[in-house]
């Protein structure tokens, strides 16, 4: 009897030991060209990739070997697009203004408030949240009501022209550009913490933020940094990488676009072993 | 009684036509910029320049660094203004062309290098802060001013510069006190705060404190 408790045991503690999950990192898979277009932003809308082509002013969607399927036009230098349902929401550097595209046509966010070069918008059910570069702040709107939060400085909480912002469940992540960081505030606008500010980054410019980990382009450098949710660096990328600007996970991919080559990257999630850790490229 | 009627409303027309045109007189102006590497800047200061009275057709070509723009013809830009202006908002200029609204046309070609015989040229390296193409571009340009200077060139991960020059012709203080006026620090020359602020948020480096 006493052989059998220590056989169930053990073979509890052995299938418990598999399920263990094992440490993971990025490897490059692929290189996708699209030519003819300098993205800025990327967004997926029902399963289609959609580009912000900043330098032609317009939007390109692109099919998987990146032809351009679709364009749309007339745009003033459009940057870090989202995308919620079918809708897509363009923020206009050169207008001022963020426009929301879907099958019906286009308008624009009607807002108070006045922008001055919008870079990077993010929308999460009913929240809106838009980086707003030339008066260093952050406009988010709660489902009933418009904050605004930051100003121009180098303390916590201060912006030095923010360029994208990720609303999640409970927090707002915002890749402060030229101050060289990712910062993280609650919903009321209350900084909470920053990360990367010791990466020696030049132009921390777009931000994909997971479940479990932050992703940052670091433009002047030609990488990416994935940080963990508290902030401590897990991975650097360059293959291929120049001038990136932006970033997306889709169907467990990561893409990096290219701004000055039009490259887009693309890693796939691997397990490690952890004597295997070099987490570097 | 009729024909003056006739005449008198034609003449209306003509001189409304004529105010109009007039009016509408526009110079073209036609920047060839240098250093164009991050899209925030270079559409931050094209939007910037959308904000002065007047202008029109603001337009920039990052990557050709084809920077155009119409302005009216009453004005009378000159080279030089546009060229001070476009310094301003933190473009280098390279060359310029004004098509004007009469037709005539104006260049500048920028920098003359000055040709340095190899016995006498001096080759020197030196530290300039900065952090971009267009703060490459600034920097290059404001060595290559310098009288005496043939060569120069920056690099923007090691922040070396090396230069080539005439020492009977300037020296090398000299070529960091014009590097300095352009907005960049070098180890013997701090940018004046004004100036460094001026400068484009990509091109805001870590200051060399001296």
């Amino acid at each position: 009897m006493k052989l059998l408790f220590i056989s169930i045991g053990l073979f509890f503690i052995t299938s418990c030991k598999e399920k263990e999950e094992l440490p993971k990192k990025w490897v490059f898979v692929e290189t996708i060209e699209v030519k003819g277009v300098n993205p800025i932003g990327i967004a997926n809308v029902d399963g289609q990739l959609w580009l912000s082509d900043g330098d032609h002013n317009r939007l390109v969607q692109i099919d998987k070997g990146g032809k351009i399927m679709k364009t749309i036009d007339s745009l003033e230098r459009p940057m870090h697009i989202d995308a919620l349902g079918k809708t897509l929401y363009v923020p206009e550097y050169g207008k001022d203004a963020i426009e929301m595209i879907d099958e019906n046509g286009r308008t624009v966010l009607q807002m108070k408030d006045s922008l001055d070069a919008p870079a990077g918008v993010s929308v999460y059910k009913k929240e809106k949240a838009i980086a707003d570069f030339y008066n260093n702040r952050i406009i988010y709107f709660d489902g009933r009501n418009w904050i605004a939060f930051g100003k121009e400085g180098k303390a916590k909480g201060y912006f030095y022209y923010p360029t994208d912002v990720q609303i999640t469940e409970d927090k707002i992540w915002v890749a402060d550009a030229y101050n060289n960081r990712v910062q993280v505030f609650d919903k009321n606008g209350k900084f909470l913490q920053m990360m990367g500010q010791d990466q020696k980054m030049n132009a921390a410019t777009g931000i994909f933020v997971s479940d479990s980990e932050v992703f940052i382009t670091d433009f002047e450098n030609d990488r990416v940094l994935i940080f963990d949710k508290e902030g401590n660096l897990k991975q650097e990328l360059s293959k291929n990488i120049e001038k990136a600007t932006d970033l997306i996970i889709q169907d467990g991919k990561l893409k990096i676009i290219n701004y000055r080559n039009g490259k887009i990257n693309v890693f796939n999630q691997v397990a490690i072993e952890p004597n295997q850790a070099d987490m570097k490229k | 009684m009729k024909k003056t009627v006739l005449l008198t409303l034609v003449i209306g027309i003509m001189t409304v036509f004529s105010a109009n045109a007039q009016k509408k007189a526009m110079d073209k102006f036609m920047v060839q910029v240098d250093g164009l590497g991050c899209p925030f800047c270079a559409y931050g200061l094209e939007k910037k320049f959308k904000e002065f009275k007047g202008i029109k057709a603001v337009k920039i070509d990052i990557e050709t660094g084809d920077f155009s723009f119409k302005y009216p013809a009453e004005k009378a830009l000159s080279m030089q203004d546009v060229e001070k202006q476009v310094e301003k908002a933190g473009y280098t200029p390279v060359s310029s062309k004004i098509e004007r609204a009469d037709g005539t046309i104006e260049e500048s070609k920028g920098l003359s290098e000055t040709k340095v015989a190899e016995g006498k040229l001096t080759s020197k390296s030196l530290m300039v802060a900065g952090n971009c193409g267009m703060c490459e571009a600034r920097i290059v340009k404001a060595a290559k001013s310098v009288q005496g200077v043939s060569e120069a060139s920056w690099n923007k991960d090691t922040k070396m510069m090396r230069v080539g020059f005439d020492a009977t012709m300037t020296a090398l203080l000299d070529i960091e006190k014009a590097i300095s006026d352009s907005g960049h620090d070098t180890k013997n020359h701090q940018t004046d705060d004004a100036t460094y602020n001026a400068l484009p948020a990509c091109c805001h480096y870590d200051r060399i404190s001296q």
